[in-house]
Parts: C-alpha cells; sequence; structure tokens
C-alpha cells in the first residue's frame, strides 16, 4: 500500500524499511512460526533481545552490563532458548551514600522461541562489553538447499 | 536469587538541547549510579558494547561528559526477526560541584560498566571539628 506516490527522499526510506519489517513480522507470525514479539512498554520482558537469522544460524544478542558469566544460565531444548541470570548490586559498602541510581539489580528469566529447532550441541554463548551473543546454528535439515535444475 | 525481577528499562535518546554533538550516529542515555564516600565521588554507567579505547571522558570547568561510541558493528546479510532495543552510542554530561583532583580521576570499564573515581580535593575532603566545652 503506497500511500503517497512521490518521490521519497531519505527521510521515507526508515519508515519503508519499518513498514517492511512489520509486514515481515506479521507474516511470520501468521504463518504459525512463533516469534516472541514483545511490544515496547508494558509486559516487555528483561533483557530485551534483538534475533537475526541467516541461512544457517539464528544469532541473539542482548545487553546485560555489569554481570558474571556464571550468573547467566542458558539453555535450549527444541527451538526453545531460556535466559537466566541474576544482576548484582554494587557493593560500596555501608558509608557511601548514592545521589542518583538508576542502574538496576535483580533476576531475570526470559524463553524465546525460534521459528526452527537448533542444534543443542553447536551452541556458542558469548559474554563480552556487557553484550551477550549467543549462536544456535540449524540442524542440517532445516537448512536451505540449494537444487540444481538440470535442462535437458 | 534475588527476590526482585529486573525491569525492563527502555533506552532514552539523548536530547539535542542537552548535547552538542554534531557527529554522527545515535546517542543514548546511559543509566548512571552516582554515589559519593568521605574521599571521593563514584560514577558507574552502563555502556554495554562499548570498548575502553572508545570512550572519552572529559572535565572541563565543573562539566563531566561520558561519550561511549559503539564500533564493529558490522552490517550482514541476516535479517533481523526481532529488534526489541536499538544500538547507540552513549553520551550524558553532569556538573560536578565537589572540587575533584583532577589528574587522580581514574576510569575503568568492565562487563560494559564504565567506572570513574573522581577524588576530592584536600580541602573538599570535611574535616571534623572538635567542639570543646568550656
Amino acid at each position: 500500500m503506497p500511500f503517497l506516490g512521490m518521490h521519497r527522499g531519505p527521510f521515507w526510506r526508515e519508515f519503508d524499511q519499518l513498514r517492511r519489517e512489520m509486514d515481515r513480522l506479521h507474516s511470520v507470525a501468521s504463518q504459525g512460526s512463533r516469534v516472541g514479539f514483545a511490544p515496547m512498554g508494558r509486559g516487555a520482558l528483561f533483557p530485551l533481545l534483538n534475533v537475526k537469522e541467516s541461512p544457517r544460524e539464528f544469532v541473539i544478542t542482548a545487553e546485560i552490563p555489569g554481570i558474571s558469566g556464571e550468573d547467566l544460565d542458558i539453555s535450549v531444548e527444541g527451538s526453545t532458548v531460556t535466559l537466566k541470570g541474576e544482576r548484582r548490586p554494587d557493593d560500596f559498602g555501608t558509608e557511601a551514600s548514592y545521589h542518583r541510581r538508576e542502574r538496576t539489580s535483580g533476576s531475570f528469566q526470559r524463553c524465546l522461541t525460534l521459528p526452527s529447532k537448533v542444534d543443542p550441541d553447536r551452541v556458542k554463548a558469548h559474554y563480552r562489553k556487557g553484550v551477550l551473543t549467543l549462536t544456535l546454528a540449524k540442524p542440517v535439515e532445516a537448512q536451505p538447499r540449494q537444487i540444481a535444475v538440470e535442462s535437458e | 536469587m534475588a527476590d526482585h525481577e529486573l525491569q525492563v528499562s527502555e533506552k532514552k535518546e539523548v536530547a539535542t538541547e542537552q548535547g552538542e554533538l554534531t557527529r554522527e550516529g545515535t546517542y543514548f542515555l546511559p543509566a548512571v549510579d552516582i554515589l559519593e564516600t568521605e574521599k571521593e565521588l563514584i560514577v558507574m554507567a552502563d555502556i554495554p558494547g562499548v570498548d575502553s579505547k572508545d570512550v572519552e571522558i572529559d572535565l572541563k570547568d565543573d562539566t563531566l561528559s561520558i561519550v561511549g561510541r559503539v564500533v564493529g558493528e558490522e552490517p550482514s546479510d541476516a535479517a533481523y526477526l526481532l529488534t526489541e532495543y536499538p544500538i547507540g552510542n552513549y553520551f550524558r554530561s553532569f556538573k560536578i560541584t565537589d572540587v575533584v583532583d583532577q589528574p587522580k580521576i581514574k576510569a575503568s570499564i568492565a562487563d560494559g560498566v564504565l567506572k570513574l573515581v573522581l577524588p576530592k580535593a584536600a580541602k573538599a575532603i570535611p574535616r571534623k571539628i572538635p567542639v570543646t566545652t568550656e
């Protein structure tokens, strides 16, 4: 549905991109594959996730600054990934007085179901610079195969 | 486990009047903790995705500013299935009201958390004044 039949400047490109993403998300959702799409604002769960898909793998990233690796618990079952963890508060002793406290602490748990199964033996988790990156390889049977067309 | 759940906090973009950054890119306000002990001021800022070499800390007069740049986000042909958080640089500035010993400011970064330790200058450290009874 083109809503303006004019020349589009770079300003509109952003909107077009957004609209395409929305359309694609809708089509993914209506196909019955469940991609957890949490609307921003109320009801969103920590941590917020970005998920990318390529023919061979899924890459999930989350910004979780200030935790340690042992406070993170990641499990994969079928096509569902579960992230659990805890962000501990800093300890500066009792004599420190806070002027401002915006950084929160607490525990979190989040599940995400991907559109296809992943190979549980080929999941890589990487925590660097406060960003968790999960690389989940698709099993061979879920990877797209190029089929060559033979002409006689 | 902690008895409370971590809440989602959305990234807030830097309003144009707050910073005069002419450089390209999106800037977000990092969440910070500011605390004070007897001898120092401590600033903790969440800047996930920023390398130590991409942090700039500047103290001019009484304004402390923090800039963190996220680099190395290589574009790939992978399609996004879900984008819940935006990725961008960080900027925040503060007015420091205490007298700070500028050359002794220390900054470190670990797991996406920047820690700034600003030692108070000798004259800003409170002195106990003994009260005598006559």
